[in-house]
């Protein structure tokens, strides 16, 4: 160990400027640290990925002893000309859409409150972040109860009460407010977490700022607007980029709430793929679908960053 | 040295001896969907299980639950994954597609005693089982639907379906005369039939001029006016109504409901005063449709032998009766004598319906074709397309379907 | 004049603090339902008006839960899942994100661009493929797969956070553990690693989170009964006939209480991960 040190510290002296040259280590050592994640990476999520395309160009079997017929671009044509697939498609941008803007604007709204209120802050934290560990099944449940048709269900028996409507809703029976049950689990599931990033952004703002900008006269607003919004600029590209990705995978709260039907009429993305490879048994054709939704997934993030990103370098103070 | 010797014999009996009689004990998977709380899970695993396992010490069956929802979906990726169940009971209307997947055993060829066990049984369930000439599996249990209505609100049910309709009438704002889940076959072929309608040609192979014929046409506007009206629950268009809730609360007058409904009503809402009758009849006659699983053994199952061992067991006296008590009809013909069955409270009803039901189409494309009815019924209920355009449409479907593309 | 400015304060203050009550309410309500309900006699699910508090208290439905069969199972299944997911998650990212922080090396640039690129493909879309080639390599059926498959997850982005976590993190103490003549493994380990506490946590937790409620690939890998894990046995209390949510609830909550109790206990940890994460990535 000594003669390490003396060693070492010999060696910076003599050359002081270019010590960083030699690293510390062998060369193989990143490589350790490197490959066992990645063996599992490659094996578990790249593989699968070059091996979903090689599916989709096949009409698969995977019930052992047929035969998968080699059918080229044909589950990608008749995707294209589905027309169920497209309304899902479509159905996952919208939710995508409306889920990220709500909890966009709920967590940042309840972040600034929650930077601005003087008791209780943590406790607020906690509670509002709480839906957010909360498990996707257990609570697709509880909302299929809370929108229970007839008038024992929670959310007709508050919204006749308070006259919103004056009969109880059929939540499940049409696509449009099914989707109003979907679209708030979406938001009130995801607002925390948003909250608690926008949060962190805000504290990281020195309060000298504001306290100069009340001297010259401003009001909150304009201080919302003007100081605010700007200085946490790179921090609400993420929150949007993060949760676009994260809405166009919608899943498992459409499948248990809805199914996908009435008709399929609230089918999304990945449900559809998903019943066409586990329920009808066209894996190939699943295949193809998803590949296409990468695709459009990948697209909408690199455009969002580029076109959003741009002027994406947090102001300077 | 001596002891050494004498000790490493005496480890490896230990080792050895356990191992070689563990050998001899076989476990296989018995897939269903029995309800984890229900009686009939209970008398499974609590009395028949048990019985079997001690007449049969180096056989034991373990069972496994699944949930309906996606139980078709899970046996068909077990098949995939070849790692399924050895004996399923199989809902009848998979038995055809799943025969043509080659999931399942063929029993008439490799169960030597096979033709005793189909003598013994009812002819209309055994035919479920057909395939291609052979036989895939033994029937199970058997049930149709009965109209079972609440008779303090409906002192008297009614025997037609002109009848039904004149009821409405008089319906409490809030209530509803009758109520079902879907537009699914389990739900509206039973209204199909009794109008004198039909899916398809007695040789399943045409649609056309029969689901969309006058009668099925007629059947599926009679359905959709009473959705309209509010004398039928708007659970047809998927609502998610709770029929049996609805019923037990009095809102809900009259349902089609299975065998198993009684064992439930029983444990839950024991005073509660229950009526049953036949399906309200039409053109065709009071016709319900036949239910019902058959107990198969999948193809790639690892203990061929045992699995059959159990399902000779499943068509034993013992077995089928102590099943029926839990409101799984028995599809033994020779029961039928015994004195449980002859005075009892509510199978009655069942049997006599039993004789004017009619099974769904034995194709193995019927889930397919099951779903094209569904869709086109739906969009009838809901106002959206006129009946007879949205059964034409489901005529050229089926058309296709049966023609196996 | 700086008299009302003060007293106008202080009422914007209490209206502050209030509608972030009256929100607590919107986002803890439903949960609060679902507790409440859990509790409701099968009766008493679709009673008119519903109530918030039960009128006669019931433990059946927890007792029915309990006493099936394989719900005590499913639980520990569960949490052998996704203790070991966490754990191996954990591992593998810290190693890799720790690769990518504070060694140069060949090739670094595009692993790092690749793994970066497969942060935008949603996991499920690979369910097929997975599946398949689960299938293929006999790891069907068995919870080490299911953990393998879990794991293979998170990775992505956990390497991705990890990394802007280390990063962050001043320099020195690895430093001078390395001219103390400590090696990689020792300062990874000894130094860097309890540094980086915080974000360790949020990322063992939040994977831990992602094994314990997860449904689709589960329902479809598991086949025996006892393999089962907690959402299904909870999706099982779903009858074929009607539904009885008290009981779902009760096993829900099963399922939700270590996942709260969790969160409040290490929620200072976690939240401090993400967002550093975040705010700096």
């Amino acid at each position: 160990m000594g003669t390490n040190t003396t060693i070492a510290a010999a060696r910076r002296q003599r050359t002081p400027s270019r010590d960083r040259a030699k690293p510390y280590y062998r060369w193989y050592v990143p490589y350790v640290f490197l490959i066992p994640g990645l063996v599992l990476y490659l094996l578990w999520t790249v593989y699968p990925l070059f091996y979903q395309l090689y599916i989709s160009f096949f009409d698969w079997k995977i019930i052992p002893g047929q035969e998968s017929t080699f059918v080229g671009f044909a589950n990608y044509q008749t995707a294209f000309a589905d027309k169920t697939f497209w309304l899902a498609m479509s159905n996952t941008v919208t939710y995508a859409i409306i889920t990220v803007i709500g909890q966009m604007i709920a967590g940042f709204a309840v972040a600034v409150l929650v930077n601005r209120v003087l008791v209780g802050r943590r406790f607020f934290r906690t509670v509002y972040y709480l839906p957010v560990v909360t498990s996707w099944v257990v609570v697709s449940f509880l909302f299929i109860y809370l929108f229970s048709p007839g008038n024992s269900g929670l959310i007709n028996y508050i919204l006749t009460q308070i006259g919103v409507i004056k009969e109880p809703i059929s939540w499940m029976a049409n696509s449009s407010t099914a989707w109003v049950a979907i679209y708030s689990l979406g938001i009130w599931k995801g607002l925390g977490w948003s909250m608690v990033i926008f949060l962190a952004a805000l504290q990281g703002i020195p309060a000298e700022l504001y306290e100069a900008a009340a001297i010259d006269g401003t009001n909150e607003w304009q201080r919302l607007l003007h100081i605010t919004m700007p200085l946490i600029r790179r921090t609400i590209l993420f929150v949007f980029v993060a949760l676009m990705i994260g809405g166009f995978q919608v899943f498992l709260s459409v499948l248990l709430i809805t199914g996908g039907g009435p008709l399929h009429r609230t089918e999304v993305a990945l449900t559809y793929m998903f019943d066409r490879s586990f329920g009808q048994l066209k894996f190939g054709y699943g295949a193809a679908l998803s590949y296409i939704l990468a695709v459009v997934i990948v697209v909408v993030s690199v455009t969002q960053t580029r076109l959003f990103g741009r002027r994406g370098q947090d102001v300077e103070y | 040295m001596k002891t050494k010797l004498v000790l490493s014999v005496i480890v490896l009996l230990f080792i050895v001896v356990p191992a070689t009689l563990a050998q001899d004990v076989v476990t296989i998977k018995f897939w269903h969907t029995y309800n984890e709380v229900s009686p009939e899970n209970q008398t499974l695993t609590d009395t028949l299980i048990p019985m079997f396992e001690a007449a049969h010490p180096n056989i034991k069956v373990e069972s496994v639950p699944y949930p309906y929802d996606g139980f078709r979906q899970a046996l068909l990726t077990a098949a995939a994954g070849g790692e399924g169940a050895d004996v399923v009971r199989l809902d009848i209307i998979w038995s055809p597609e799943f025969a043509a997947q080659g999931i399942l055993m063929n029993l008439s060829e490799k169960m030597s005693d096979f033709q005793q066990y189909a003598d013994a049984v009812f002819p209309g369930p055994l035919s479920t089982n057909a395939y291609d000439g052979a036989y895939y599996g033994l029937p199970l249990d058997t049930n149709t639907r009965v109209l079972v209505y609440n008779p303090a609100v409906m002192p008297e049910p009614p025997k037609t379906i002109d009848e039904l309709a004149a009821m409405c009438a008089d319906l409490p704002e809030g209530s509803f005369l009758f109520s079902d889940g879907g537009t699914y076959g389990w739900a509206i072929l039973p209204w199909i039939w009794s109008f004198g309608g039909d899916v398809t040609d007695p040789e399943i192979a045409m649609a056309t001029g029969y689901v969309n014929g006058e009668k099925t046409v007629a059947a599926v506007q009679f359905i959709a006016d009473m959705v309209k009206d509010g004398c039928f629950s708007d659970g047809f268009i998927g609502s998610g109504l709770d029929t049996w809730g609805g019923y037990f609360g009095g809102t809900i007058y009259s349902m089609l409901e299975g065998p198993w409904f009684y064992p439930t009503q029983e444990s839950q809402y024991p005073d509660f005063k229950v009526g049953a009758a036949l399906m309200p009849a039409g053109e065709g006659g009071p016709v319900s449709v036949v239910g019902g699983e058959n107990i198969v053994v999948s193809a790639s199952s690892a203990h061929p032998d045992e699995a059959m061992e159990f399902v000779r067991f499943t068509q034993s006296e013992e077995y089928q009766l102590e099943m029926s008590k839990v409101g799984q009809l028995t599809v033994l013909s020779s029961l039928l004598k015994n004195e449980y069955f002859v005075n009892h409270p509510y199978y009655g009803i069942f049997l006599e319906q039993l004789q004017t039901a009619k099974a769904r189409t034995p194709h193995p494309a019927y889930t397919q074709i099951e779903t094209v009815l569904g869709d086109a019924a739906q969009l009838v209920l809901r106002g959206e397309m006129s009946a007879q355009e949205a059964m034409d449409a489901a005529a050229e479907e089926i058309d296709a379907l049966l023609a196996g593309s | 004049m700086l008299d009302t400015t003060r007293s106008q304060q202080r009422l914007f203050n209490v209206v502050i603090f209030l509608v972030l009550c009256l929100g607590v309410i919107v986002a803890v309500a439903p949960l609060m339902y679902m507790v409440s309900t859990a509790f409701k006699g099968a009766s008493f699910v679709q009673e008119y008006p519903p109530r918030f508090i039960p009128e006669t208290l019931t433990l059946e439905n927890f007792q029915t839960a309990f006493s099936s069969r394989n719900f005590g199972r499913a639980f520990l299944n569960s949490a052998l899942v996704a203790i070991a997911t966490s754990v191996m998650v954990t591992a593998l990212a810290s190693t890799m994100a720790y690769a990518f922080a504070r060694f140069e090396f060949r090739g670094k640039r595009i692993l790092y661009a690749g793994l970066l690129t497969m942060l935008m493909i949603p996991g499920v879309v690979l369910l097929i493929p997975q599946f398949i080639l689960a299938k293929n390599l006999g790891l069907m059926n068995s919870l080490p797969g299911l953990v393998l498959v879990y794991s293979a997850g998170p990775l992505a982005f956990d390497t991705f956070l990890l990394r802007g976590f280390f990063e962050s993190l001043p320099s020195e103490l690895e430093e001078s553990a390395i001219i103390d003549g400590a090696s990689p493994f020792t300062v990874f380990w000894r130094v860097l690693m309890p540094l980086a506490a915080p974000a360790i946590s949020t990322v063992a937790i939040f994977s831990f989170l992602g094994a314990w409620d997860e449904y689709v690939m589960a329902l479809n890998f598991l086949t025996d009964e006892t393999l089962r894990t907690l959402p299904i046995a909870i999706a099982n209390f779903r009858g074929q006939h009607s539904t009885n949510w008290g009981l779902v609830f009760a096993g829900s909550l099963t399922a939700v209480v270590p996942t709260v109790l969790l969160f409040v206990f290490f929620q200072r940890y976690f939240i401090q991960g993400i967002t550093t994460g975040a705010v700096r990535g």
